[in-house]
């Protein structure tokens, strides 16, 4: 039995055009697998650098 | 594929042939992204919007950079309505790649049209105001602003599921389920849509069987509902048919329909049909009435002038009867000419006609005519001196036997007759003077003074003109 307030709840504004550029330069923020992979490797040959 | 610490070209091997890095998991991850690429590629090919967005992200995930995933993840966006989201991708997409990129394309469509843009944009607000009214719980304005968005938007999988979900708030399930199917037409597996489609499906068919076919007994269990591909079918449940009472009555009731029916029905018609007999009776009567009635107006017409020609004729006739004096005249004249003609000696009976006309001669002299003049003066000239000697004769005698009542016209006739009788003005003079009318018989006897001068008459009526006047002066 479908609750129409639950379901209400899943229901989300839309963005609008007026939002889309924040939209946009939020964008610059997100990571991706290859960023974090890039970062994971920086990290571990700093570490290797400190060991020598 | 490059290196992403140097940016050499990657080989087969599992390092970097340029700077020695171990690539292998970065061609992991890359192979990973372009496998749900891949994947989003195939769902959205056959129109799973929603598998497809989700393959889309996970790739994206992987690989923000995988330009191809972003400009299909826009295109999917905009496929199920949220122009908006597709724009913010392919703006990035631009960004990342601004040459050679067909997400230029796609931004250069939008924002040639401006009016399409605001458009969209008033679509998203009215989404969004709709949204507004369900958590203030008016979902009548609501549902109202999502058909006007659904008008304008079509393809707003968003706005059409909660436009079903409203629909289905207020039981109107037949509605939800058309929505949803709209739904199902665009976005072939949108988990939220099946959801409520499943929903709606059990609540038109709670009772659904292998066969895609149900049947329900209502409250009163007298129907039967069930479903047939996509339609509801509504039939009554098949009873025992009712015998003896029953159908006796089903008869009678049969029998005051048919009967109803007949009244209502057949017997207006033929009531109409007799009324437009009588109609076109009457018309023909009224026509025929008409033209009767023209015809006795023509007649009365014709009496009317008739009539006045009549009057008219009366009049004229009435005019010549006023005028036939001279008619009357020339008849006494013509009779006493005729009298004349027949016998010359018959001078009594010629008398008699002109005695006649004299009578008519004062009354119609302004009416004679010429020739009637001319007639008369001619005939007198012939039988003047007959008829002095004849009224004469009888005047002398009439004077001798002192009837002076007849002397003195048949002296007068004597003397107009012939002037040159002198005895008959005389002896005029003497029976209007033996009568008693001494002024008649004063001018008379002047009369025979002057037209006879000289003569015996003349000085005896001196005498007597004397003796009248002595006796009439008054004694001294």
């Amino acid at each position: 039995m479908i609750d129409f307030e639950e379901e209400l709840k899943k229901f989300r504004p839309s963005l609008e055009v007026e939002d889309a550029e924040e939209a946009i330069n939020g964008y610059q923020n997100t990571m991706d697998m290859v960023e974090m992979l890039m970062k994971l490797s920086d990290r571990t040959k700093a570490k290797e650098e400190e060991q020598e | 594929m490059v290196c992403y610490k140097c940016g050499c070209r990657l080989s087969e091997h599992d390092y970097c042939t340029g700077c020695g890095e171990d690539v292998t998991l970065y061609k992991k991850i890359m192979c990973m992204s372009n496998h749900f690429y891949n994947d989003g590629l195939d769902k959205a090919t056959v129109r799973d919007l929603s598998g497809a967005l989700v393959s889309l992200r996970q790739s994206l995930k992987f690989n923000k950079n995988n330009i191809e995933a972003r400009n299909l993840l826009g295109l999917v966006y905009f496929e199920m309505g949220e122009v908006v989201s597709a724009l913010k991708e392919w703006v990035i997409s631009q960004n990342l790649r601004p040459k050679k990129n067909v997400a230029n394309n796609y931004i250069d469509t939008f924002w040639s049209n401006q009016t399409r843009l605001d458009a969209i944009n008033q679509t998203i607000k009215k989404y969004n105001q709709a949204l507004g009214y369900c958590y203030q719980e008016s979902q009548d304005l609501a549902i109202i602003q999502l058909k006007k968005v659904l008008s304008y938007n079509p393809k707003y999988i968003r706005a059409r599921q909660l436009l079903a979900l409203l629909y289905i708030n207020a039981d109107e399930w037949e509605k939800a389920r058309k929505e949803l199917l709209r739904c199902c037409h665009i976005d072939t597996n949108n988990t939220t849509t099946l959801r409520y489609l499943r929903e709606v499906e059990q609540m038109l068919a709670p009772e659904d069987g292998s066969k895609n076919t149900s049947k329900k007994k209502t409250g009163s269990g007298e129907v039967i509902r069930y479903q047939s591909g996509n339609e509801m079918i509504i039939q009554p449940v098949n009873g025992k048919e009712r015998k003896g009472a029953s159908v006796l009555l089903n008869l009678g009731i049969g029998i005051v329909i048919g009967i109803a029916i007949a009244r209502f029905l057949i017997l207006p018609a033929i009531i109409q049909g007799a009324n437009a007999e009588i109609s076109d009776n009457l018309r023909v009567v009224s026509e025929q009435s008409d033209a009767k009635t023209a015809t006795i107006d023509e007649q009365q017409q014709k009496i009317q002038s008739l009539s006045d020609e009549n009057l008219r004729l009366q009049d004229e006739l009435a005019t010549y009867e006023g005028t036939d004096g001279a008619l009357k005249a020339t008849d006494g004249l013509m009779l006493a000419v005729g009298a004349y003609l027949q016998n010359p000696d018959d001078v009594e009976t010629i008398a008699g006609y002109m005695e006649a006309l004299e009578q008519e001669e004062g009354a119609e002299e302004e009416n004679r005519t010429p020739s009637f003049t001319d007639l008369e003066s001619k005939f007198l000239a012939v039988v003047s001196e007959r008829l002095g000697a004849y009224y004469y004769d009888i005047g002398f005698r009439s004077y001798n036997a002192e009837e002076f009542d007849k002397a003195i016209p048949a002296l007068e006739r004597a003397y107009r007759y012939n002037n040159t009788n002198v005895d008959a003005l005389f002896y005029l003079g003497n029976s209007c003077r033996q009568s008693g009318d001494t002024d008649r018989a004063k001018e008379v006897y002047a009369q025979v003074i002057d037209n006879f001068p000289g003569t015996n008459r003349a000085s005896r009526s001196e005498t007597y003109l004397a003796e009248i006047n002595n006796e009439n002066q008054p004694a001294e």
